[in-house]
């Protein structure tokens, strides 16, 4: 019980967030819609966005300084994929299935969102990685493969395909909810 | 036969779905497109596609009010590695036993339960009684939102708070008093993550459990902190700090509060 009031001390005080989580926090809007965007659900999405969030903050002395955004993201995508690698190891309880795909927004048709939901579900780990970050988080192509660290023309045939399987999968009226092994 | 040297690749149609290409070229795959109507027809398909992604995924770029706890959560962990848990754990013990002691015969009370004998916490605005008191007023008055997660994902509540506060935490179950649990929440305590769990028994009557990261390794036996009808019990145990809440009688808040602490005992050794 010694200096418990002192908060002008530096670093004394716990609850004033440093610049580096404050830039950490300003992100955390694009973080969170990355994140869902990769995810099977609500639940799901938030747990990947607070795994990213705990791995920025654990590696910061790694961040080189330019663009933070870029560099979150990528640690982003690197999370995804090994949890989807894990996932098939060891199949989950899918205790979301009946929560997590309730449409935030009020005017969206909640089936046409869960046939988007299921579709998108059809498509490989890497396909939907490149899709969403340039559909969705208005990456270049050449931003993209330099946070994936693959060559353009990869970028390029992972959004190809990407766009194919999901207007495939979109225009089938039967989407089943099937995950494949891979 | 210009078109064979004016041709558009696979590419290029996809850098024109995601404007990520000069206004002359637009302008050259345009029209391009309009000779080519299977490809414009492809296309189309395409940018409907982004728009209806953009659109489904636009409502999830926002804050949310546990972002702060999340971000400062890192900090004030690793510093309070493993302190030696079984030493204080008996430590807890035995203050249980004696607490449940003058408990049974109405001894303990001038002894323990008058806040004013607590000089380290009482007065501190920030002491874990006094934020467990704060997160009951501000959250179990809710009518619809009282909690983050709700009680039907029991299992995920446990993993997520048990993650964000490095713990493994077993969610009590309190149904012996007639409390069901509603759900919990994420909560800054300390300045970090702490846990909210919020039970209720059928006449809408409220308790919450709060779990908090204790950052200067006390420990404590049980003790109780009042403020108006509002009643606390509380321990701390080495690294994680309890507080069981509500404006119920003291004598059942007290046998919830031991029945929380025998069930967070095995939740230790995550």
């Amino acid at each position: 019980m010694s200096h418990g009031r002192d908060d002008s001390e530096a670093g004394a005080d716990a609850s004033a967030p440093d610049a580096f989580e404050e830039d950490v926090l300003t992100l955390m809007p694009a973080l969170r819609r990355y994140s869902r965007s990769l995810a099977r659900s609500d639940t799901d999405g938030e747990d990947l966005l607070q795994d990213c969030v705990e791995k920025v903050l654990a590696r910061r002395q790694q961040w080189r300084g330019v663009n933070l955004r870029a560099w979150a993201f990528t640690i982003m995508t690197n999370l995804y994929r090994n949890r989807h690698r894990h996932r098939a190891l060891h199949p989950e309880v899918e205790y979301e299935e009946a929560l997590g795909l309730v449409a935030e927004d009020q005017n969206a048709d909640p089936l046409q969102s869960r046939r988007l939901e299921r579709a998108l579900e059809r498509l490989s780990v890497d396909n939907r990685s490149v899709l969403m970050l340039v559909v969705i988080e208005g990456y270049r192509y050449q931003d993209v493969a330099e946070m994936m660290a693959i060559p353009i023309g990869t970028v390029m045939s992972r959004l190809s395909r990407a766009r194919r399987q999901l207007a495939e999968a979109m225009k089938d009226d039967n989407v089943i909810a099937l995950r494949r092994p891979k | 036969m210009t078109d064979e040297f004016n041709t558009v690749s696979e590419d290029e149609l996809h850098a024109y779905v995601d404007g990520q290409i000069s206004e002359p070229e637009r302008r050259r795959i345009e029209a391009w497109l309009e000779r080519h109507p299977d490809r414009a027809q492809e296309v189309r398909e395409w940018q409907a596609q982004a728009a209806a992604l953009q659109h489904h995924f636009a409502s999830y770029a926002r804050d949310s009010e546990g972002d702060r706890a999340l971000v400062s959560a890192r900090r004030g962990r690793g510093q309070g590695v493993a302190s030696a848990p079984a030493p204080v754990l008996l430590r807890i013990a035995a203050g249980l036993l004696i607490f449940a002691a003058g408990a049974l015969t109405g001894f303990y009370a001038p002894a323990i339960v008058s806040g004013d004998r607590l000089p380290e916490t009482a007065e501190n605005p920030d002491s874990l009684p006094r934020q467990a008191q704060s997160a009951f007023l501000v959250y179990a008055s809710e009518v619809r939102h009282p909690v983050e997660v709700g009680s039907d994902q029991e299992a995920h509540l446990a993993t997520w708070l048990g993650k964000r506060l490095d713990y493994g935490l077993k969610i009590p179950d309190l149904t012996a008093f007639g409390f069901s649990l509603v759900g919990g929440r994420l909560i800054p305590v300390n300045g970090t993550a702490g846990a909210l769990l919020m039970y209720e028994d059928g006449s809408r009557q409220r308790l919450t459990v709060l779990l908090g990261r204790n950052s200067d390794n006390r420990e404590t036996s049980f003790r109780i902190a009042s403020q108006g009808d509002l009643e606390t019990f509380y321990w701390i145990d080495g690294e994680i700090g309890y507080a069981v809440t509500g404006e119920v009688p003291r004598s059942l808040l007290q046998r919830v509060a031991d029945a929380c602490y025998r069930q967070f005992e095995g939740s230790e050794g995550s």
